[in-house]
């Protein structure tokens, strides 16, 4: 058995899955002591369901903690930022398009460097052995631990930021260095940003991993624990610890891959219903259909690969105009429970509007006496209209596709969309994001810049899947059980060589989990 | 005289990625440097082609080089100055004025950085009104200019000067260096006098590429919601006729390098499953837009792919499998519809067997 739990900003959803079905569910409000809260829901599915701690194989976690520590400029270490790319780029340096608060919690530590290689493997320029030197003394001087180093067409030769790594490990033996070809793709400024990003996050991944990881040994587990990244797989304890950065967007991923699991359905529409959005994500193969445009995180452009997401002002806690025909984006959020119609508040929302259409259990349907029936339909159709125009948007042909109502506020949305071949109400449809969790897979990713005319097109990319491979490998995935899932090329213009940008992805089953995880915390 | 200032760099960006049709590269770090450039120097001035002096020496500037590579060989805020002044002591000569090679992508903000830098003004103006491959394709080699003296740098400083006499010379060499230098240099060539580019240059593409910006940023929103606004700006333009060709989702791309160009096709399957799908050629740019076989618009005509929701351009590198997307026309400015220049840039210039169709 699994548990899968979703620690968001409001609340934290947790989930006990035996196989492939539900046995309980559990939902509470997070707590500022995050790791306290975990172990309450843990234990309140172990009480309610009666399962033995012992017949848990697996704890799975998807938090927003790393996000939110970007976004609200907290938990985050200063970072010495190299770059290698010299005598390029002079006039971009590393963060100068960052938001000044955020530049500012990084401390402003940049270094530039000669160096790096050009798309045929032609060095940018010779390494300066002084000017390396000089930059690793500044570090060690100035007494910082965390570092993050980006180089020319590193995706395709990381040589100068290996040898940068290797000469901090030497001076500084406790430093922690993300390296900029582990975590980013083809465009130097928005891997460099991610590099930036992770580094900055280190130290505060230690601390969330370790009070993960104790407060489940507090709990006596003996089993291993995961956290969700942005492609709805995997990262055990120690990737977590590296790679923190790779979780900013595994909320929505995981509402997403727990909809698929809830229905079985592999291309459909999902429809994450919360407090004051809606976010319609698309089914593509059972996995999000990921965005095309430059992310932006915390205000900075990073190349993860993020699923595409369409936000709409339309959540239980929306207002609702006296006449019914406008909702939202304005919401009174949690404070619902205070100003809702139905909890003996004074603000129509939409919530009250699904109460008066008989939805049970949500405060009490006799505030609303003095509700016109016509407001409710004129309110009803509203909010159909709002999601069919946004769900069409989103919908990968004209044909009608499923649509999955998931999230707290999925009970909005009665009867039929016209956009929809059908609407699905999964049952624990308001934890599908901590189901999402627990069924997590273990990913691999690589991309690299490949001559065809060199190595032939098919051994060029049998390189590539095999690094990604390896990559998956070392998240935690079973070596037989990993397919590629996405192979993709791009040809570079105006080159000869035959020269090819190939990307490759790869997904696994989890590897046999074995309970010897937890003495991966660390001192 | 005009100025641009860091206020308006937004707003041209975004009209002259749409102006690019499909080519031309990211702005964005051309724009972050050219943001530096404009504060240190302040706004740089714009000169109206009407008011150019008729003894001015002017140069054309810009990147020549693959998009793909910039975005790891980043750009440095000297280039552009660091060329006009190695052009300057190659030939002995003053530059007065700048000509920008295209108004398409990235290459509509190196010769601001250049003018700028050097405290000389721009020409609101440029030598293709869109983005085009090849260097004979540009109305100052259509008209008549030699290409050279020219003068070419690399990121490095590395620098090679020209002599040539035709134009497709000239390119076949400074393509070459390209490769050689990392997939990107910096150009000074086709050098005219002011009374020579009066007649040789597509007029206020400058002003019209950030009014087109403006209007993008201003009505965002979906291609048919965008449609009525876009057909107003091109109308009272040197482009005329805006068309709504095409909606759906990109459902095949496939591109081969032919000859050290990106050459392939897409299909963009529509929303509307009755209709039929459309196919573009590309070659480096968007050339031709096919249903059924039928050519629907075709080069030197603008053919532009926005994002569908936000009608954002999006370059033909960037275009994806899934992308749902919208394609617009755009009527392409007179001088290209005159014979001398669709000799060069019409469809059979580049090799495809059919006639240019103008769009009305």
């Amino acid at each position: 058995m699994r548990i899968g739990i979703d620690v968001g900003g409001t609340h934290t959803d947790a989930v006990l899955m035996n196989g492939d079905s539900v046995v309980c569910a559990h939902k509470a409000l997070t707590t500022k002591d995050v790791a306290s809260g975990i172990s309450a829901s843990i234990s309140a599915l172990l009480t309610q369901s009666g399962v033995s701690k012992k017949q848990i194989d697996a704890i799975m976690i998807g938090t927003t903690q790393f996000t939110n520590a970007v976004v609200e400029r907290r938990n985050l270490s200063e970072v010495g930022v190299i770059r290698i790319a010299l005598p390029s780029g002079n006039g971009c340096p590393p963060m100068c398009d960052w938001p000044q608060d955020l530049a500012d919690a990084m401390g402003h530590h940049v270094y530039e460097c000669h160096g790096g290689y050009l798309y045929d493997g032609y060095p940018v320029a010779e390494i300066n052995e002084g000017e390396v030197d000089a930059v690793v003394d500044d570090i060690r001087r100035k007494g910082l631990h965390v570092v993050a180093i980006s180089s020319a067409f590193s995706t395709m030769n990381a040589q100068p930021e290996q040898m940068f790594r290797e000469k901090l490990i030497q001076a500084i033996p406790d430093v922690r260095v993300t390296m900029s070809h582990q975590i980013g793709s083809l465009g130097l400024l928005e891997r460099e940003n991610a590099a930036i990003l992770n580094a900055s996050l280190l130290p505060f991944a230690d601390r969330v991993v370790d009070a993960f990881l104790q407060s489940l040994k507090a709990y006596g587990f003996r089993c291993p624990m995961f956290i969700s990244q942005n492609d709805g797989t995997l990262m055990n304890a120690d990737f977590v610890r590296q790679y923190p950065a790779l979780t900013f967007a595994s909320g929505p991923t995981n509402s997403l891959r727990g909809a698929f699991k809830l229905t079985g359905l592999h291309d459909a529409i999902v429809v994450d219903i919360g407090g004051t959005t809606s976010d319609i994500g698309v089914l593509q193969n059972g996995f999000p259909r990921q965005s095309n445009v430059v992310v932006d995180v915390g205000g900075v452009r990073t190349n993860f690969r993020m699923p595409d997401i369409k936000a709409l002002g339309l959540g239980g806690g929306s207002y609702v105009s006296s006449d019914g025909a406008s909702i939202g984006p304005q919401s009174c959020g949690h404070r619902l429970v205070e100003e809702g119609l139905v909890f003996g508040g004074n603000r129509l929302t939409a919530t009250d509007i699904a109460v008066a259409t008989g939805v049970e259990g949500v405060g009490d349907a006799a505030n609303l006496s003095t509700l016109n029936n016509s407001v409710v339909q004129t309110a009803l159709a509203t909010m159909r209209e709002m999601l069919n125009d946004n769900i069409e948007m989103m919908k990968p042909n004209a044909e009608p596709v499923p649509v999955i109502l998931v999230g707290g506020g999925a009970l909005l949305v009665q009867g039929e969309l016209d956009c929809a071949s059908r609407v699905l109400r999964p049952e624990h449809a308001g934890v599908a994001n901590a189901i999402g969790a627990a069924i997590a897979q273990v990913g691999g990713e690589s991309e690299s810049l490949q001559s065809y005319s060199a190595l032939g097109r098919e051994q060029a990319i049998q390189h590539v899947v095999d690094e990604a491979t390896q990559r998956a490998i070392c998240a935690g995935a079973e070596a037989a059980s990993i397919e590629v899932t996405e192979v993709e090329e791009t040809e570079v213009p105006y080159m000869d060589g035959n020269i090819n940008k190939v990307r490759v992805r790869v997904i696994g089953d989890l590897a046999s989990l074995q309970a010897n995880q937890i003495s991966e915390v660390s001192a | 005289m005009k100025t641009i200032g860091v206020n308006e760099l937004d707003a041209l960006c975004l009209g002259s990625v749409f102006l690019a049709t499909g080519g031309g590269g990211d702005p964005y770090l051309p724009m972050l440097i050219t943001k530096q450039a404009l504060q240190h120097y302040g706004p740089v001035s714009v000169q109206a082609v009407d008011d150019i002096d008729d003894s001015a020496n002017v140069v054309a500037i810009g990147a020549v080089g693959a998009p793909t590579v910039s975005l790891e060989l980043l750009p440095s805020i000297d280039e552009a100055s660091a060329t006009l002044d190695a052009y300057e002591r190659h030939t002995g000569e003053v530059v007065d004025l700048i000509a920008p090679f295209e108004i398409g992508g990235g290459n509509s903000l190196l010769p601001i950085i250049a003018a700028v830098t050097k405290g000389i003004p721009i020409i609101d103006g440029d030598g293709m009104g869109r983005a085009l491959p090849e260097a004979q394709m540009m109305t100052y080699a259509i008209a008549g200019a030699k290409p050279t003296p020219a003068v070419a740098r690399d990121y490095a400083g590395n620098i090679a000067c020209f002599e040539t006499d035709s134009t497709m010379t000239y390119e076949r060499h400074i393509r070459s260096f390209a490769m050689a230098a990392g997939g990107m240099i910096t150009a000074a060539e086709h050098p005219m006098k002011g009374q020579f580019v009066k007649g040789a240059i597509i007029p206020n593409t400058l002003s019209f590429a950030i009014e087109l910006g403006n209007t993008l940023a201003q009505h965002r929103g979906n291609a048919e919601a965008m449609l009525p606004h876009l057909t107003d700006v091109f109308r009272h333009s040197e482009y005329g006729a805006c068309r709504l060709l095409h909606t759906g989702k990109v459902t095949d791309k496939s591109t081969k390098i032919v000859g050290g160009y990106d050459v392939g096709n897409l299909t963009i399957t529509p929303f509307d499953s009755t209709q039929a799908s459309m196919e573009i050629a590309i070659k480096n740019e968007y050339l031709l837009a096919l249903k059924d076989g039928e050519v629907i618009a075709s080069v030197p005509d603008l053919i532009v792919i926005v994002d569908y929701e936000t009608s954002t351009p999006i370059n033909a590198e960037r275009l994806k499998y899934g992308q749902r997307v919208a394609v617009f026309a755009v009527g392409c400015p007179a001088f290209y519809r005159q014979d001398a220049a669709l000799k060069v840039v019409a469809p059979r210039a580049f090799g495809f067997d059919v006639d240019y169709n103008p769009l009305i």
